[in-house]
């Protein structure tokens, strides 16, 4: 009889974790999302020992990697570039704002559940309207509706301009969690320990939804769209719904980025390098992965806001970390852990012959030294043409 | 005016003559009279930090709110620190991080916050430090809005600078002192495009419509750091209409006046800004003579008081001229006036209490708090909005300070251009 619980299990001779059904993890996997798990909730522990690290600002970076992860299923999968998602964030936090501060609407889960229905409406015209088009033109679309939005709110008084929102509402001036109102401490922890609950469960859903036969459409899609279509897979349909779902992530997220910053302004939430930093932190952390893109935004996040008592270049850094990322680990933080990953086969090499290091320093040295030739010589091209 | 007469004019102590500029006031003794015989004050320096931006564009307005704070800091530690302590002065680039900015100061312990500029920035930062309770006084962040809306009734917040509706009041009634009230029948406006700039020509109108029978004629609202502000300069060009109000600042007051003179704009319309003057460093003498604005300057004119009459606004001058090579304007101010605020506010509440005041007893004493600094006399009003005398005068060229000076000053004083305590301000300029 097939076990229906959770619980260990026998499959081909080895033994794995079964978390739900269609869900079961290898020994090591399990240890590895149990580490994660923990690591997580130990998070508000960390930051009090560490006082260069605020658990607001790894809360941000646990939000917005979440919008990550929602992003990460279109990227991942049907190979399309969204350069808007930041309008389905924007979208999550203004509703949550607006609902606090001109409606006083006072309960967490009900700003939640607003922010993911308006951020679903909004995804289901902006996807309907772009998604007529494949490549660049889709992303330039995503981007030009995402700078709609971001002008709508800036220009109009109603959303407070240039100003922002603030999301406090009712006497005790935060949010109250079913029904509870909190002081400012707990009121911290706890949203942020809601927050990993949700992230827990969206990323359940999210590996649930993408092993499933829809999962395995979208990638056929990525793969082929004409093909995928001459074997009966609606294409249009079901890229539309996976950009829905996506944005749906991403509402849910701005709705909980709103309720930790309690102010909403439309340059961090709204402007077209949120979008950017939303890809970006798919791609640092590993978007041929389902963690990847969450780890991305804590590290992103992170390093942002330490870069700032760093150097007043701390923008710089971001293109430092994806040149790095470029040259180096193209497969992400997470992608080169996995097994076959740049730093797992490194480091496999380096137990079978640990001269080998002195290969990669030569070879290191060697492709700096190509490098720098083809560079004169592109000069002398352009400044004395070909001859 | 003897050395003890002075002393009682500025609040009585070495640190407040310090602040207020009158260093060569302090004798030898200024250590002792500083620490005030306080029994019960901890040794360590005191932990201090101010945001604002280093780095960008807004860095032009930034820089000169950081160099100010740090004047006013140096002056403090050279006259013996607040009741013996020195202040340590840690600067964090404002970025989008204003409530990240401020939370890490407090837990890293500081006993003070200075900034933000931004006022979407202190907006959100304002709820905070009412939660958090560790005093903030902003430098800039000037929205109307602040203590009238977003925090109605606040402890630990405080903003020095003047806010928007004195700016605009003060640039109405400079508007229509200049010009006379029945030369005044069109107006127009060039305003940054986002809250500030809305609100700034929204109070300005609204002022001058009280004050003239003034009709707007055009309203032109070029993006913040636009390149391209021709198509609002062919529109008054066409309108010619006898005032155009603008309160953009810094790189955008150079852009917009460099191609308003190409266009001859100067010859069809009186120029007057609130900030115009912002811009003194990056101004060329050409421009400035062609345009001859009518400029506001905030609540600081390094020629105002009358260098003659009180010297202090002349010395920062060539405080700011030597170390930073610089024409200090008024967010220079911003910096030295909320860190001299604090600190005579504190150095009060330490010889009150006789030990080291807790965060509430600071904020009450800044309540209703009056100091002087260079710019002369402010109080920290009941409302936590700093309320000063505001100036405005013709932008014109001096070749022997090497850059623009405003002539000809006129001042207004705060009962002239602010509202009355519990009036909001729309209603209040409604009222007239």
């Amino acid at each position: 009889m097939r076990n229906r619980l959770p619980g260990l299990v026998s499959r081909d001779g080895e033994r794995k974790v079964r978390v739900m059904r269609g869900l079961e993890l290898t020994l090591r996997q399990t240890a590895l999302a149990l580490v994660g798990l923990l690591f997580l909730f130990a998070l508000p522990d960390i930051a009090r020992l560490l006082p260069a690290i605020q658990l607001s600002v790894l809360h941000q970076g646990v939000v917005f990697g979440l919008a990550a992860v929602g992003l990460n299923l279109l990227v991942r999968h049907t190979q399309l570039v969204s350069f808007g998602h930041a309008a389905f964030f924007g979208t999550g936090a203004y509703t949550t704002a607006l609902l606090a501060a001109k409606y006083n609407v006072t309960e967490f889960a009900l700003l939640l559940i607003a922010s993911m229905l308006l951020a679903t409406l909004m995804a289901m015209a902006i996807g309907y309207l772009s998604l007529r088009h494949t490549g660049l033109y889709f992303s330039l679309l995503t981007l030009a509706f995402g700078q709609l939005l971001y002008a709508l709110v800036q220009g109009q008084t109603f959303f407070g301009s240039s100003d922002g929102l603030p999301v406090r509402p009712g006497p005790n001036m935060r949010p109250d969690i079913f029904g509870l109102a909190l002081p400012p401490d707990a009121y911290e922890v706890l949203v942020y320990y809601l927050t990993v609950a949700i992230v827990v469960v969206s990323l359940l859903v999210m590996w649930r939804l993408i092993n499933s036969p829809f999962g395995a459409a979208l990638d056929a899609i990525g793969q082929d769209r004409t093909r995928a279509q001459f074997i009966g897979i609606p294409v249009r349909r079901y890229v539309w719904l996976a950009f829905v779902v996506s944005a749906v992530y991403g509402g849910m997220a701005g709705a909980l980025y709103a309720m930790v910053q309690q102010h909403v302004r439309p340059g961090p939430v709204l402007y077209f390098l949120r979008s950017g930093d939303i890809l970006f932190m798919a791609i640092l952390g590993g978007y041929q992965t389902l963690f990847g893109p969450l780890v991305g935004g804590i590290v992103l996040v992170l390093l942002q806001d330490m870069g700032r008592d760093l150097t007043n270049y701390f923008d710089a850094l971001t293109g430092l970390v994806l040149l790095a990322l470029v040259f180096g680990f193209p497969q992400g933080i997470v992608g080169s852990l996995k097994k076959g990953g740049r730093v797992r086969s490194a480091a496999s090499s380096f137990k079978n012959n640990p001269a080998v290091v002195g290969a990669w320093v030569s070879s290191f040295a060697e492709s700096l030294v190509t490098a720098a030739t083809q560079s004169v010589q592109n000069v002398k091209v352009l400044v004395f043409g070909v001859k | 005016m003897d050395r003890r007469t002075m002393l009682k004019a500025v609040g009585g102590t070495a640190l407040a003559a310090a602040l207020a500029g009158c260093s060569s006031l302090l004798g030898a003794d200024s250590n002792q009279d500083a620490s005030g015989g306080a029994s019960d004050v901890p040794d360590e320096p005191i932990q201090a930090g101010l945001q604002t931006f280093t780095e960008g564009p807004a860095a032009v307005l930034g820089l000169q709110a950081q160099y100010g704070a740090e004047l006013a800091v140096s002056r403090i530690n050279e006259a013996g620190g607040i009741a013996g302590r020195q202040i340590e002065l840690d600067v964090k680039h404002e970025a989008d991080a204003y409530v990240e900015n401020y939370t890490q100061f407090v837990s890293e312990g500081k006993e003070v916050t200075f900034g933000p500029i931004s006022s979407g920035g202190h907006a959100a930062l304002a709820p905070e430090v009412e939660a958090q309770g560790v005093v903030n006084v902003s430098t800039d962040g000037t929205v109307t809005t602040l203590y009238e809306e977003t925090v109605p009734d606040p402890t630990y917040s405080f903003r020095f600078q003047n806010y928007d509706v004195m700016e605009c009041v003060s640039a109405a009634r400079e508007t229509v002192n200049r010009l006379g009230a029945e030369n005044v029948n069109t107006v127009a406006g060039i305003n940054p495009n986002y809250a500030f700039g809305k609100d700034e020509w929204k109070v300005y109108t609204a002022a001058l419509q009280k004050l003239t029978d003034v009709e707007i004629v055009y309203e032109g609202f070029p993006d913040l750091l636009a390149d391209d502000m021709s198509t609002h300069i062919t529109e008054i060009n066409n309108q010619q209409p006898d005032v155009t109000f603008s309160s953009q600042w810094g790189g955008d007051v150079v852009t917009m006046m460099n191609q308003a003179a190409a266009n001859n704009m100067f010859d069809n319309t009186q120029l007057v800004g609130t900030v115009l003057y912002s811009a003194v460093n990056d101004l060329s003498q050409d421009i400035v003579e062609q345009a001859q604005a009518l400029s506001g300057s905030r609540n600081y004119y390094w020629g105002e008081p009358e260098p003659a009459r009180w010297s202090p606004g002349q010395q920062l001058l060539d405080d700011a001229r030597n170390q930073w090579d610089i024409i200090p304007s008024g967010h220079f101010m911003s910096g030295y006036g909320a860190v001299a605020s604090w600190a005579t506010a504190t150095e009060k509440a330490v010889n009150l209490t006789g030990g080291w005041p807790s965060q509430e007893q600071i904020a009450m004493s800044l309540e209703g708090h009056g100091f002087f600094t260079p710019a002369g006399y402010h109080v920290m009003s009941e409302r936590h909005q700093g309320l000063s005398t505001a100036y405005y005068g013709e932008m014109d060229w001096s070749s022997e300070i090497g850059a623009p000076i405003l002539n000809d000053i006129n001042s207004y004083s705060p009962p002239d251009v602010s509202p009355p305590p519990g009036t909001k301000s729309l209603d209040w300029i409604e009222s007239w």
